[in-house]
């Protein structure tokens, strides 16, 4: 049936045929075009790349005490200097690494699936359950966060999984708002309904209807909660309840750089672990935002 | 004030009480149960350790314990610490408390005097290079942890300056007495003020943008008043009331630094003894820390919601 257009057709046929693009690729255009939200990325990257180098290799035993003479200046050989007891602070900056990611990402991993899981289903189900959150939210907000943390990772004992567990558990009631949230508005949907009419059962309305179109928001709090929880645990070290001693992890290698600062006499072992970390959050904010642009365009601010 | 004001106070300290209610006995629970005994830290073993126990009543069931507490609680007691034998926590967390809110104080000045500052400033010069670089300063701000400004100022003001003009304007990196003076006060409220004045910077800004694009402000401009008073008196007043909303916020994130920049500095506040009565296993002095913390919470949050109505009047309770 090759019929006329008249102008009109032509021209809303001409604005559908345009290239259709999915959430993904539309999204990943965008965050190409943000150039701070790049260079995060790749700094990012090469931290990975580091911290998996780290595992192998590092250019010194970073726990050998003695490897050069104490509190060793920048050099050649050490190109970040030694701490007190002779170690080389570029081998434990690198394996330092570790401990942070692991913290950001394992963390950032459990609030996203214990967050999403109750936000969905207080949200969906509403009720008691509903109400207990609010309980416990009510709480858990009229506290310092980081005051529960300590006193949960000191009940739990030394080490790194006690120390994401604790985090993790002042941190997930955040996603489990946000999710909640979503979850009461996309619940009065139409395709809701029809799943529903369809003989969908909760679990399949859940995880198939309603997550997938409350991802864009989730996303975006994921990569907020990473340096949210890095820089918790780097203030769990500082203040002494860091992992447990020969590991090196960045909060804790500033904490005991902290007397040579404060004495007068080596500023770079503090300077080089609160350098790190400091340039690892900051690449994670930037690169947070540049998600949030371009995945959840309707929060920008 | 009006009854309905009144009623919604009242509403608002019972809420408070409950809160209280339930983390001191949700704190009391879990730090009864912490490895260890209460004076693991001081080597007590054998029968003397037996007689410490029931000397402090600490051989009794938990819930028996904390009901003991709860009645000294509610008349201003908090028992005594287990540390410093018998001292009564009450003076003492009360003492410290007065120092953390000179610490704290001067940071909720710098916080909103630098936040709102370079708010206005950045919304009032948008997309100007004064813009980004306030919004630089605040994103640094409230990226970069707290202990790491405060070991740059030691490093530059009390190190570098130190040296170069051979001790005459060092900063004291240690603190001398209780209280601060406000030689020594400064860098460390700077440290913990510049992470919240960066939110507030944010919010300030981007509510400002959205407040002069409103009619009044050109009706404001069209009567030839002058430009500071329709920033100030048309713009900021109106754009204040999302900042007020994040002052409970900003109010747990001073907290949170002070804890942190009391143990750099040796403050001898409510932070330091936190950390301390926790390695020390003093159970009363850490559940009184945290039921002053999550009083001073809640008060500070019932004070935000109260501004509201003083900022807007068309919001009543």
């Amino acid at each position: 049936m090759a019929a006329t257009l008249t102008p009109w057709e032509e021209y809303a046929g001409g604005t559908l045929a345009r290239e259709q693009v999915g959430l993904w690729r539309d999204g990943l255009r965008r965050l190409r075009r943000n150039r701070l939200a790049l260079a995060a990325a790749v700094y990012l990257i090469l931290l990975v790349v580091m911290c998996v180098v780290s595992i192998f290799w590092t250019p010194y035993n970073p726990n050998l005490v003695g490897t050069c003479p104490d509190y060793t200046l920048p050099s050649l050989a050490h190109p970040l200097g030694c701490d007190d007891l002779g170690r080389d602070t570029l081998s434990r900056l690198m394996v330092g690494s570790q401990v942070s990611l692991a913290v950001g990402l394992i963390c950032a991993t459990i609030v996203m699936v214990v967050g999403v899981s109750v936000g969905l289903l207080i949200g969906y189900l509403r009720g008691v359950l509903d109400a207990i959150f609010a309980l416990i939210i009510n709480v858990f907000y009229g506290v310092p966060p980081l005051m529960v943390a300590i006193v949960l990772y000191v009940l739990l004992g030394p080490g790194l999984i006690n120390i994401i567990i604790a985090i993790a558990a002042v941190t997930w009631m955040d996603m489990a708002r946000l999710v909640r949230g979503q979850t009461l508005s996309i619940r009065e949907r139409e395709f809701i309904e029809a799943a529903r009419a369809g003989g969908a059962r909760t679990g399949r309305i859940l995880f198939v209807h309603i997550f997938p179109n409350a991802l864009g928001p989730i996303i975006v709090q994921t990569t907020y909660v990473v340096p949210a929880a890095i820089l918790t645990s780097a203030f769990f070290s500082f203040l002494g309840f860091g992992v447990p001693a020969p590991q090196a992890d960045w909060g804790g290698m500033a904490s005991e750089g902290l007397s040579p600062l404060l004495s007068g006499f080596d500023p770079y072992m503090l300077l080089f672990p609160a350098l790190a970390l400091s340039l690892t959050l900051l690449a994670f904010n930037f690169f947070g935002d540049g998600l949030r642009d371009a995945f959840d365009p309707r929060q920008r601010r | 004030m009006t009854r309905g004001t009144l009623v919604y106070i009242i509403q608002r300290l019972a809420i408070i009480a409950l809160t209280l209610l339930v983390v001191s006995f949700g704190v009391f629970v879990v730090v009864h149960s912490l490895p260890g005994n209460a004076f693991i830290s001081q080597r007590v073993h054998g029968k003397s350790l037996q007689l410490l126990l029931h000397e402090y009543g600490l051989d009794q069931p938990i819930l028996i314990q904390y009901w003991n507490f709860l009645k000294g609680a509610v008349q201003g007691n908090l028992g005594v610490s287990l540390y410093i034998r018998g001292e009564p926590v009450t003076p003492l967390v009360l003492r410290e408390l007065s120092v953390s809110c000179e610490l704290g104080g001067a940071a909720l000045i710098v916080t909103i005097g630098l936040g709102i500052t370079f708010g206005v400033l950045a919304a009032i010069r948008q997309n100007t290079w004064v813009d980004y670089l306030l919004t630089s300063f605040a994103v640094i701000g409230y990226t970069v942890p707290s202990f790491v400004i405060a070991a740059l100022g030691v490093m530059v003001f009390a190190n570098f300056l130190g040296t170069l003009t051979n001790g005459n304007f060092a900063y004291a990196a240690v603190w001398t007495g209780t209280y601060g003076t406000i030689g020594e006060l400064w860098l460390p409220a700077l440290a913990i003020g510049l992470y919240t004045s960066g939110q507030i910077t944010r919010i300030t800004r981007a509510s400002m943008l959205e407040v002069i694009q409103q009619d009044y402000i050109r009706t404001a401009r069209a009567k030839g008043l002058r430009e500071w008073v329709i920033t100030l008196r048309h713009g900021l007043r109106n754009a204040l009331v999302p900042v007020v909303s994040i002052l409970g916020t900003t109010v747990v994130g001073i907290l949170v630094g002070v804890l942190v920049i009391e143990n750099i500095f040796g403050i001898p506040g409510l932070g330091k003894e936190f950390v301390e009565s926790i390695t020390e296993h003093d159970y009363n002095v850490t559940v009184g820390v945290f039921t002053i913390f999550a009083l001073l919470i809640g008060v500070s949050n019932l004070i935000v919601d109260l501004l509201y109505t003083v900022l807007d009047p068309r919001i009543r309770y």
